[in-house]
């Protein structure tokens, strides 16, 4: 299995917050280790790694994970508790993913 | 998954130029496993057309957050003896609430954000449910917020939500309609709505995040309004590198 993360440079050259955030928890966890490469999409350069990647797999948000596996389709996870708990299989508090999930759609509330 | 993101993709395109009921009707054909979200408000309009589909395919669920208006508690009371259906409503865990409320207050929203408590009394009960099904619909609309639902499909493949190694399907029907369409087809049709509406509520959740709105404002002002509009950060956008260099 290989898992690539993709992690976003915005258009005025700043880090993305929640790439930070997810880059932090990986590394407080030890789940850096499990991640085999780390991309750059980079919203000033279409040709960047994580940009080419990102429209090849129609990914819209970043960060993302990759999770290849020989033989399989490879699958996208814009959810970082999604990705900690079906991939890594580790528990993960559901006010957490909640909560991440709703960040990363906002027009969730409005329901 | 690239193959089913284009069936999405076509599917969406050629569900683009139908009607709402159109979409209802294939969804409901399509799927076995699909419910329909309910919030108390507007959004009754996609029971009534599903029930004149087929009244037999109508699964509906509502999400209490425990804070909604009492006019809402009695509209869904109302939708359910008028359609003779079954709503499941879905309930925020009560430790989490208990939580929240004991490090936060009651108000908590009022001072840091909205999205805390919606995630605990909104979002993870909907999680819970979204769990158990193949497909489900909103009456979520382009026109309600143009910051957050400017570019919404009418069908599309839900990731967020989606069963491990399953795939969720979301329908939003009305997603091109506009308020007004919307209140043409209730009051064509006599269908039930939320009596908040009477009282110049035009967009309806919780109790302390709505409020009534006045001419002209946008069905945006009547939430949260004491926050500022909510601005997108994760979404990938290539820039125009010509543009920026001149």
């Amino acid at each position: 299995m290989k898992i690539t993360l993709v992690k976003k440079i915005k258009a005025d050259g700043s880090p993305c917050k929640k790439c930070n955030d997810v880059i932090q928890k990986l590394e407080e966890s030890g789940n850096i280790n499990k991640i085999d490469e780390i991309l750059i999409a980079d919203e000033r350069d279409p040709a960047s790694d994580g940009m080419v990647l990102a429209n090849k797999l129609s990914v819209e948000r970043a960060p993302f994970f990759v999770v290849e596996e020989t033989g399989k389709d490879p699958v996208v996870y814009t959810v970082y508790f999604k990705f900690v708990k079906e991939v890594l299989d580790q528990e993960t508090s559901d006010a957490a993913a909640a909560q991440e999930i709703l960040n990363d759609n906002p027009d969730l509330d409005f329901l | 998954m690239t193959d089913n993101k284009l069936d999405y993709i076509d599917l969406d395109t050629y569900y683009q130029e139908k009607s709402p009921a159109e979409i209802l009707e294939y969804a409901l054909e399509k799927f076995d496993n699909i419910a329909i979200s309910f919030s108390g408000a507007e959004d009754v309009v996609l029971i009534d057309m599903a029930y004149k589909i087929s009244p037999e395919r109508v699964h509906v669920f509502s999400l209490d957050t425990g804070r909604l208006h009492s006019d809402t508690y009695q509209f869904i009371e109302k939708v359910r003896q008028h359609y003779n259906i079954e709503i499941d409503v879905m309930y925020p865990e009560a430790e989490a609430v208990q939580k929240l409320v004991r490090e936060k207050g009651l108000f908590s929203f009022y001072q840091d954000d909205h999205k805390e408590c919606c995630s605990i009394r909104k979002i993870a009960p909907l999680r819970r449910k979204l769990l158990t099904l193949d497909a489900w619909v909103t009456g979520q609309r382009r026109d309600q917020s143009p910051g957050t639902r400017a570019a919404i499909p009418v069908i599309q493949e839900d990731q967020a939500f989606a069963r491990p190694g399953a795939t969720l399907t979301k329908f939003n029907p009305l997603a091109n309609w506009s308020s007004s369409q919307v209140w043409h087809y209730i009051r064509s049709n006599n269908v039930p709505y939320n009596e908040l509406h009477d009282q110049g509520y035009v967009s309806i959740g919780c109790e302390p995040c709505t409020r009534a709105i006045g001419p002209n404002q946008h069905e945006r002002e009547g939430r949260w309004w004491w926050e500022e509009a909510t601005k997108k950060e994760c979404g990938l956008h290539a820039v125009n590198i010509e543009q920026v260099s001149k």
